[in-house]
């Protein structure tokens, strides 16, 4: 139990919380990486889903996208990106871990962005046809709005996953929360308290992330009545 | 059942208020009312699927208090609207369901499902065919010998046919009327359709909202003497004709009618159609009927016996067998509005006109 | 880290000289896999059917095991470490946790779905409530009982190689060892072969579940839920 007690102690000390290792600054590049890496992933899933969705192409890529997502370690796509990202130039730390979350996060985006347009009822769609839209306005007036419930859904699962997916970058050198664990880890029997200290703030860090976009969610879109996870 | 009562929560507004209600063994039962007359809840107390708040239920004898009541249930068959055959068994797994339960060896199980599928009119093959793969009708067949396959000696039927389109039902319901002549089981039917209580059941009970029980006797009687009010509207209008279709031409008493033997004279013809009025004789050669004769060939033959002249058949003819309702439009539809009673050896058993059908009615 | 210029992302070499050691970290893996799988489901189910007979438990339930799924795996292991020390058990522990939230929503969705008429037969004809569930009821709901346990098998065996980092084997220390060394041959080797047992175990359970509901031949196979 003194693990427990240090932990405590660790937490309250306002030492630990400021300066350039501190816990705020590193909750910081925590939502740092994950805001950036949600954008890009947003970026690049959601138009291409929609225009794919549009034009009914591809479906099965959808699916086995989210196979293939859940399927691969995110551990293992960081690992993996690391000597890429050194060859290329871009270092240690930030984009190593950037790219893997944009991984990780481009399969629910994808698929819920694809789901949502494709499946407009076919008869709206024939009808909107029918009465002279063309294809870009239907899809701008009908099949993009229908599609906003599931979008943002797919928006927040994959916002969840990268946030607690960020911790993982301690692991190749990015300073998050993570790296409280990782470094106690390293450091043995000594280093346990911080290591219990990280896991608290992340596990805080990510339900507050999780419990926050899920009332944004809500009142974005509180006319959805689907199943929210 | 004597004094049932079932509320869910609500003493207030029960399902079913003080019923008491006897059914004897072998016969057929249908518990008719509109909805929220408790009928489907008097049903499901017989095998327990609901408990009766208050009052006893016997069967065949026994409290059925008085054993567990998947036991009670394995002894007595159930058969609901929707079915609810096993998706994942095929059909004859399903029909051997209830055998297995009590342990039957596997043979005498087999020969059972091919005895039921026989009986209830399910083609064989289909035994080894998942639910899904069969129609609706077949579907209902397969839910009948699934009930019957341990041999219950009491059958519940909840709506059994009201999912069914209308001419597989008459279908339906015809079989079960000569399953009944086969296996002579006790039946409580719950329908929420008069005509299919009076046409299967022995005895059809009617309820009122309430779970009251507004009348219990046979088809005939209720038609003939509504005991009140509601029951007179609930059977609807046309409750005379509708007891016609309950009766056959056995049931009438006949006449002789304008008609003579081969043997007889023109004369005696003559006499005949004078008698009854009729432009025309029935001729008869020993107990078979041969036809009928005009006027015109008896006043101007010139044969000895009428049984020389050529006789036409009769287009108006019935049998005992044939049902009242039926007899009446074959009566209405004749030029001499009567018809000829023959069995169907060509026998003469008389002739019958629309007061002869009227007086049946009477008793 | 520096990528060997000369031997590109595999090393051939080296995959042939440690065969025993990734043999070793499959069995590890496997074992890991297996024990938070077979303990998740027995959890699971025994929840799921709390769920269905007391219904009000189900969403308290499902509460605590989104907030467990919520917390990122590294943390959770690490949650654990002060109390049941590093290793085996913590790693089970954090496992199974995951797997409740899948499994236990798979579950109520299949029992649910079993048709009120079907139920209403076997009741009528004299299935005991256990028989009832024995051999109407789970069976019925098997292909999406089964869809819940695919997911969940592909979750654990990616979440096993997170495992490897507060020492309890499977091919996480593969990718572990990699990063350290600034060798890439053990971090592909670790994460294609984690990938292969995924789609593996993914591809049996679908086969099961064709194997076992011989009834649904035309339909689609299991629906799966999201979360």
């Amino acid at each position: 139990m003194s693990t427990v007690i240090d932990a405590v102690q660790f937490l309250l000390d306002p030492a630990n919380w400021t300066g350039p290792r501190g816990i705020l600054s590193r909750t910081w590049a925590h939502l740092w990486v994950s805001i950036v890496a949600v954008t890009i992933s947003a970026a690049v899933a959601i138009p291409s889903a929609i225009w794919l969705a549009h034009r009914r192409r591809l479906p099965n890529v959808s699916v086995a996208l989210v196979n293939l997502g859940r399927a691969i370690p995110s551990f293992a796509i960081i690992a993996l990106v690391l000597p890429f990202s050194i060859r290329f130039g871009f270092g240690l730390g930030f984009w190593p871990t950037c790219i893997a979350l944009v991984a990780l996060g481009i399969p629910p985006m994808f698929t819920n962005a694809y789901s949502g347009v494709a499946e407009t009822p076919d008869h709206l769609t024939e009808a909107a046809a029918g009465i002279g839209m063309t294809g870009p306005q239907v899809l701008r007036k009908l099949e993009l709005p229908s599609a906003v419930p599931l979008l943002v859904t797919g928006v927040r699962i994959s916002a969840v996953q990268i946030i607690a997916t960020a911790t993982l970058g301690a692991v190749v050198g990015y300073e998050c929360l993570g790296t409280y664990i990782v470094a106690g880890l390293a450091r043995g029997a000594a280093g346990r308290p911080q290591v219990l200290a990280g896991a608290v703030l992340v596990a805080a860090l990510a339900l507050l992330a999780d419990l926050l976009l899920d009332h944004l969610q809500r009142r974005l879109t509180p006319w959805n009545t689907q199943q929210l996870r | 059942m004597s004094d049932v009562t079932k509320h869910f929560g609500d003493p207030a507004t029960p399902a079913v208020e003080q019923l008491s209600l006897e059914i004897r063994t072998g016969e057929i039962v249908a518990l008719v009312g509109p909805s929220g007359c408790g009928k489907t809840t008097t049903l499901k107390m017989i095998n327990r699927l609901v408990t009766p708040t208050s009052g006893t239920i016997q069967v065949l004898g026994d409290d059925q208090m008085a054993v567990a009541a998947h036991e009670l249930r394995r002894r007595i068959g159930y058969v609901i609207q929707q079915i609810g055959l096993f998706p994942h068994r095929t059909v004859g797994r399903n029909i051997a369901a209830v055998p297995e339960l009590l342990g039957w060896d596997d043979d005498r199980i087999e020969e059972r499902c091919a005895e039921l599928a026989d009986l209830v009119g399910l083609e064989r093959e289909l035994l080894d065919r998942y639910p899904a793969a069969l129609s609706g009708g077949q579907q209902q067949r397969a839910g009948v010998a699934r009930a019957l396959a341990a041999d219950p000696p009491i059958l519940l039927m909840d709506e059994p046919y009201s999912a069914v389109d209308p001419i597989v039902r008459e279908r339906l319901q015809d079989d079960l009327l000569r399953l009944q002549g086969a296996v002579h089981k006790t039946i409580v039917i719950v329908t929420h359709d008069v005509d299919e209580a009076i046409k299967l059941a022995d005895r059809v009970a009617i309820m009122n909202v309430g779970g009251i029980l507004e009348q219990y006797a046979t088809p005939d009687e209720l038609l003939r003497q509504p005991s009140t009010d509601f029951v007179a509207e609930f059977l609807g209008r046309e409750r005379g004709l509708r007891r016609l279709a309950l009766r056959t031409v056995a049931d009438v008493e006949t006449i002789t009618g304008p008609c003579v033997s081969a043997g007889s004279t023109l004369a005696e013809a003559h006499d005949a159609m004078r008698t009854f009025g009729t432009t025309w004789v029935a001729v008869v050669r020993g107990p078979t009927l041969a036809g009928w004769v005009d006027r015109r060939a008896i006043e101007h033959g010139e044969v000895a016996s009428v049984g020389d002249l050529p006789a036409a058949a009769f287009v108006s003819r019935v049998a005992p067998t044939t049902p009242l309702r039926e007899a009446l439009d074959v009566i209405v539809n004749a030029r001499s509005r009567l018809a000829v009673v023959v069995d169907e050896d060509e026998q003469y058993l008389g002739m019958i006109t629309i007061d002869e059908v009227a007086a049946a009615l009477e008793t | 880290m520096i990528a060997d210029e000369r031997r590109g992302l595999i090393w051939w070499g080296w995959v042939g000289d440690h065969l025993d050691d990734i043999w070793q970290r499959t069995v590890e893996h496997v074992q890991l896999t297996a024990i938070a799988l077979v303990v998740g489901c027995l959890i699971s189910f025994a929840l799921a059917l709390l769920a269905v007979r007391v219904r009000w438990t189900y969403a308290p339930i499902r509460r605590v095991a989104s907030i467990l799924y919520t917390i990122p795996s590294l943390a959770l292991f690490a949650l654990l470490i002060p109390f049941t020390g590093l290793g085996m058990v913590t790693a089970e522990i954090a496992l199974v946790s995951y797997t409740i939230l899948i499994l236990v929503s798979n579950t109520v969705a299949g029992l649910d779905a079993v048709p009120a008429s079907v139920k209403e037969a076997a009741d009528g004809m004299g299935y005991t409530p256990r028989r009832r569930l024995l051999r109407v009821e789970l069976p019925l709901a098997l292909p999406t009982i089964i869809a819940g346990i695919r997911i969940a098998s592909v979750t654990v065996i990616g979440l096993v190689t997170v495992a490897a980092l507060i020492g309890s084997g499977g091919y996480g220390v593969l990718i572990e060892d990699g990063l350290r060394r600034s060798f890439p041959t053990p971090i592909v080797v670790g994460a294609v072969l984690s990938v292969t047992l995924a789609l593996l175990v993914d591809g049996g359970l679908a086969l099961l579940q064709r194997l076992l509901t011989p009834w649904r031949r035309a339909e689609r196979g299991g629906r799966e839920l999201a979360t």
